[in-house]
């Protein structure tokens, strides 16, 4: 756990000095501030849109991240051969690319706590303070939607190049969103075709578990069993994905 | 200038251990019957990097591993490093096989043009790299700043690497290869690269790890180097193992040529019973013979003194590890690597 702890560390200070995820966080904040701006076209739902837009702001910056820099963050180490200095060392390859994993989620974990503190301070401001709670339930749900949507990034990353990389895992993203859809429209489907489509449903991420954007602008928390499940359901697709990528990469050369 | 390839005088090479036998305990670095080859994915075509490579570097020793350029050396290091996978083959590392990363603890390795996190500081990264060989977090503090300053960096720990030059960034790379004071040394390339003061540097913290008992392998184009610092040579040609030997024995069996330095110019015809052995080289004021047999250097003064040719100096010349080498080269057919297409 050693390695994984300075794989992760030092992961997440190549990420927090580089200035896109500074800009990122500047960008969001002012965003939000941003919303008042069209509270008067709200017709009477500015305090749902002040919400709601914050949240998607932390979700869609999360991603811009994700894509930016977790899409080439191990194909980075590779074509730099910086990789060269790490697993030359007593660093079994599996905890170098859960290493990496954490180090990113970390950071992005930051970011979004900072974006959604900025989004808890504007509703206090706003004297919408009662929904604090909602806001930090649905910031939570968002940082396991970035979790799991880096571990993808991270296998994508380990195996192919960082553009490829990059529309991989934002083709994962999409899919993942409408899963349900998918698996609604499978149902339909003729044969093959509908289980083809159940498979790909099965198998991208089921990511409208992490959305509660449209609850948290009510002002409405969730069960507590709904966050639970939603968290071992991450802890149980990152797993997944990353022992997959890892067995990919066991037998990688570095040239 | 060239010397023909002698086969090698030493007796036929001990029979080759099974694959499964244990490693032999006093070699650092083992590999027995090791093969990689890479198969290109769109073409299928199948390019051999390394073959039935033997290779046995014992504990302690300096060893030069040397080829042209596609040869395999850099292949064979990046297996031995965890860097590649073997097609084929074993190897080992102080005992331990390549394919578990624990024989990587006792391991320092400076790659080919070593590269950097250029976001971190020289005390940073040497930190990272002593913690993740396994040092403890204060013990590596410690010892970072001790190399850096050890490989002249310490007047300024914080800089960031993109402001390091090449050579420092040469010289950070060593440091991390020694920061956790390994007992096993490979290097590819140390000195490329480098300027004659940085060439020196790397020399002197070879032999000084020699001392210390640490074993060094290191591959290297510049041959008076190798020549300085080796006990042993390895010579791998079009993937493999040609030769290993100390340098020494190399130069024994490469024979020995006498040069005769003669006042003005010569114009006598050369004796038809020495045409074979003799040659001569007309420069400005002097002329050069040169005897390719050396037992026959009497008979070639007395021949030159009936000639009434003023000899200035004779004297007796040792073929270079280089002029070795590029006759092994030649020999096998890679005297050119720009024809040869394998990868490295």
């Amino acid at each position: 756990m050693n390695a994984v702890w300075l794989i992760a560390r030092n992961t997440y200070r190549e990420a927090t000095r580089d200035r896109v995820l500074l800009g990122m966080t500047i960008a969001g904040v002012v965003a939000m501030l941003g919303t008042q701006i069209l509270q008067p076209l709200a017709l009477g739902q500015g305090d749902r849109l002040t919400v709601d837009l914050g949240l998607t702001i932390i979700s869609m910056l999360g991603l811009l991240a994700v894509l930016m820099v977790g899409t080439s963050l191990v194909a980075k180490e590779i074509e730099r051969r910086t990789i060269f200095n790490l697993l030359s060392r007593p660093l079994p390859r599996p905890l170098y690319l859960v290493g990496k994993w954490a180090g990113l989620s970390a950071a992005l974990w930051t970011v979004s706590g900072l974006l959604g503190l900025a989004l808890c301070a504007l509703l206090t401001v706003k004297g919408l303070g009662a929904r604090t709670p909602a806001v930090l339930e649905a910031v939570y749900l968002a940082g396991l939607e970035l979790s799991v949507v880096t571990a993808i990034a991270v296998m994508c990353s380990a195996l192919s190049t960082p553009v490829l990389s990059a529309l991989y895992t934002l083709g994962f993203y999409c899919v993942g969103q409408w899963s349900g859809d998918l698996r609604q429209f499978a149902t339909g489907a003729p044969g093959a075709l509908g289980t083809l489509l159940r498979v790909i449903a099965d198998l991208v991420p089921n990511l409208p578990v992490f959305n509660m954007r449209t609850l948290a602008a009510g002002g409405f928390t969730t069960a507590p069993l709904h966050l639970g499940l939603a968290s071992g359901y991450a802890v149980l697709y990152i797993g997944c994905v990353l022992a997959l990528a890892a067995a990919a990469f066991e037998s990688r050369d570095f040239k | 200038m060239t010397v023909s390839a002698m086969p090698s005088p030493t007796p036929a090479p001990p029979a080759r251990p099974s694959l499964d036998a244990p490693p032999d305990p006093a070699l650092a670095v083992e590999t027995r019957a090791l093969w990689k080859s890479y198969r290109n994915p769109w073409t299928m075509r199948v390019t051999r990097g390394i073959e039935d490579l033997d290779l046995g570097v014992r504990r302690g020793e300096v060893v030069g591993y040397l080829g042209p350029n596609g040869a395999g050396k850099t292949t064979t290091i990046k297996i031995l490093t965890g860097l590649h996978k073997a097609t084929r083959g074993r190897a080992w590392l102080l005992g331990g096989r390549v394919e578990e990363p624990r024989s990587r603890r006792q391991l320092g390795f400076l790659p080919e043009q070593p590269y950097f996190y250029d976001y971190l500081s020289g005390i940073e990264y040497l930190e990272l790299a002593g913690r993740l060989s396994g040092l403890g977090a204060h013990e590596a503090g410690g010892r970072a700043k001790q190399w850096l300053g050890r490989v002249g960096l310490g007047q300024d720990p914080r800089r960031i690497l993109r402001k390091y030059s090449k050579g420092m960034l040469q010289r950070l790379g060593l440091a991390a290869a020694l920061v956790h004071e390994p007992e096993l040394l490979i290097l590819d390339e140390p000195m490329s690269g480098l300027d004659p003061f940085g060439r020196r540097d790397v020399r002197e913290l070879i032999l000084e790890q020699r001392e210390r008992g640490t074993t060094v392998m290191f591959s290297s184009h510049i041959l008076p180097d190798v020549e300085m610092l080796c006990d042993r040579v390895a010579i791998v040609l079009k993937g493999r193992l040609e030769r290993m030997a100390t340098v020494g024995e190399l130069m024994r069996g490469s024979g020995q040529r006498i040069e005769f330095r003669c006042a003005g110019r010569s114009l006598a015809a050369l004796p038809t019973e020495l045409a074979a052995v003799l040659t001569r080289n007309e420069r400005p004021d002097e002329t050069v013979f040169t005897l390719a047999d050396a037992t026959r250097q009497q008979e070639a003064l007395a021949w030159l003194v009936s000639q009434h040719v003023e000899v200035l100096a004779v004297t007796p010349q040792r073929a270079s590890l280089e002029q070795l080498f590029m006759a092994t080269a030649e020999g096998r057919g890679t005297g050119d690597p720009e024809r040869d297409a394998r990868s490295a």
